[in-house]
């Protein structure tokens, strides 16, 4: 009977500091300074059309380093959880699993015709990146939900995990490089200028944050994969 | 008037959310309310940064260059967004892992049966 | 006026999400709620891309994509979803009269 008092008071409280909120709050008629000092920077500096990637990839790239550690960090923290040799399979439903089923003939069919659009359009993702919307994170997401549809497809299919751990840290490695770079040829860590900047809107533009975009997406492709790899029985 | 609706619904979902993962007894139904007051809460963040008839910040064939500053919505939410998801998806997939260890161990999903840390 | 007949394809594919949205809360066991959530959804989707088609014709192509992918994933989707289902022997709702899986399961298994 307190346990549902507590919910409730606390739920209720929660919805007024929110209606609060929500009662106080006002459309912004023009963007904050700066908001606005980003938006001229951007195609003006970096030569980039898309200017949350200039943010996320120059101005504020040391935050997405910081997030490409916190990635590495659960990758870690699921491998220790999972990563051990498991019982096997007991408890209530363990007299339902007999045999590891091959999947229907319709799911390998619709593996097969999707795949390949999936890898080309995460490939599209990630290198509009400073043109449209997209970007690293986006792309490797992509990526990730591909290999997820191969490993439910398939249930042998093994990505190997070797090649997946070597390929993410040397894009994390080149990545700390294109950085340490900046500081030397250009103006600071992670600078975007130590490639040409090119002609605005083309495909080969804003220096180096198609480089660094690529690099993102193959380290969150691989990260995402390898998570998913020990969600495996 | 649109962000509003918007910034109702962010709000609505976190509380919904924060329900669920205060009344459900079953692991899995308490990480769906976790997951469910994060993509409550970046709602409310992209909802923050809208300014009156503006567009997106891409400068393409609809937004020119000159135009930019002065109908462009705010980039920065936006950008803070991207990273807050990335990192809501990671803390679920620890949870997750933790629900696979829990459910070895006592053989049941229910968190009633967890009672060691308990006063 | 096309205007208002992409307005009013919208408004239907809105209304079909809502049912699949009552039917997954009102149905008795999982397979149908499956086949309450699937059918309804993705008809629900093609509706409201249409309606959007016939708002921005220049549109169109890229529409026509987006309703192609929804159409492959959606269903292959459900099915291996009811199939996973059917293997570890969840219970069908009681007045269930033909189990089309088990019979067919069961002939292959006895026919080799």
């Amino acid at each position: 009977m307190t346990r549902r008092l507590s919910i409730i008071v606390a739920i209720v409280s929660f919805g007024l500091v929110f209606a609060s909120l929500v009662v106080g709050y006002t459309e912004q008629q023009t963007a904050r300074p700066l908001a606005e000092s980003y938006i001229r920077l951007v195609p003006q500096e970096l030569g980039a059309p898309n200017v949350i990637t200039g943010i996320l990839l120059t101005y504020r790239a040391f935050d997405t380093l910081g997030e490409v550690a916190v990635l590495f960090m659960v990758a870690a923290s699921v491998g220790l959880v999972l990563g051990k040799e498991r019982q096997p399979r007991s408890g209530p439903l363990a007299d339902r699993f007999d045999e590891v089923k091959p999947s229907s003939e319709i799911v390998q069919t619709g593996t097969q015709t999707l795949v390949p659009l999936i890898s080309i359009f995460a490939a599209y993702i990630i290198m509009n990146g400073h043109l449209t919307a997209g970007g690293g994170f986006q792309g490797g997401a992509v990526i990730a939900s591909g290999v997820l549809l191969m490993l439910l497809a398939y249930p042998q299919y093994q990505p190997g995990l070797e090649f997946l751990g070597i390929t993410e840290s040397v894009a994390g490695a080149l990545f700390v490089l294109a950085g340490i770079a900046g500081l030397i040829v250009a103006d600071g860590f992670l600078d975007n200028r130590i490639l040409p900047l090119g002609q605005f809107g083309a495909f080969f533009s804003a220096g180096a944050i198609p480089v660094l975009s690529a690099l993102l997406g193959i380290k969150v492709g691989c990260e995402l994969s390898v998570i998913l790899e020990r969600f495996r029985p | 008037m649109i962000s509003r609706i918007v910034l109702t619904t962010g709000f609505l979902l976190v509380l919904i959310g924060l329900w669920g993962v205060l009344t459900r007894r079953n692991i899995l139904r308490i990480i769906i309310g976790f997951s469910l007051m994060g993509t409550g809460t970046h709602i409310v963040i992209v909802a923050i940064g809208y300014v009156t008839n503006g567009t997106a910040p891409i400068i393409d064939h609809a937004l020119s260059l000159s135009e930019a500053a002065s109908r462009a919505v705010d980039p920065i939410p936006s950008a803070l967004a991207v990273t807050a998801i990335v990192i809501g998806m990671a803390v679920t997939a620890v949870m997750l892992a933790y629900a696979i260890r829990l459910y070895e161990s006592k053989k049941t999903l229910s968190i009633d049966a967890f009672t060691e840390s308990k006063w | 006026m096309t205007d208002l007949i992409g307005s009013v394809l919208v408004l239907l594919g809105a209304i079909f999400h809502f049912s699949a949205g009552l039917g997954m809360l009102r149905m008795p066991d999982v397979y149908t709620r499956m086949q309450a959530g699937t059918k309804a959804s993705t008809l629900g989707n093609t509706l409201v891309l249409a309606g959007l088609a016939i708002h921005h014709p220049s549109w169109g192509l890229k529409l026509l994509i987006i309703v192609y992918f929804v159409l492959m994933t959606n269903p292959v989707s459900s099915h291996a979803l009811a199939r996973a289902a059917h293997s570890i022997r969840i219970p069908m709702a009681g007045d269930t009269g033909i189990d089309a899986l088990r019979d067919a399961r069961q002939e292959a298994g006895s026919g080799t």
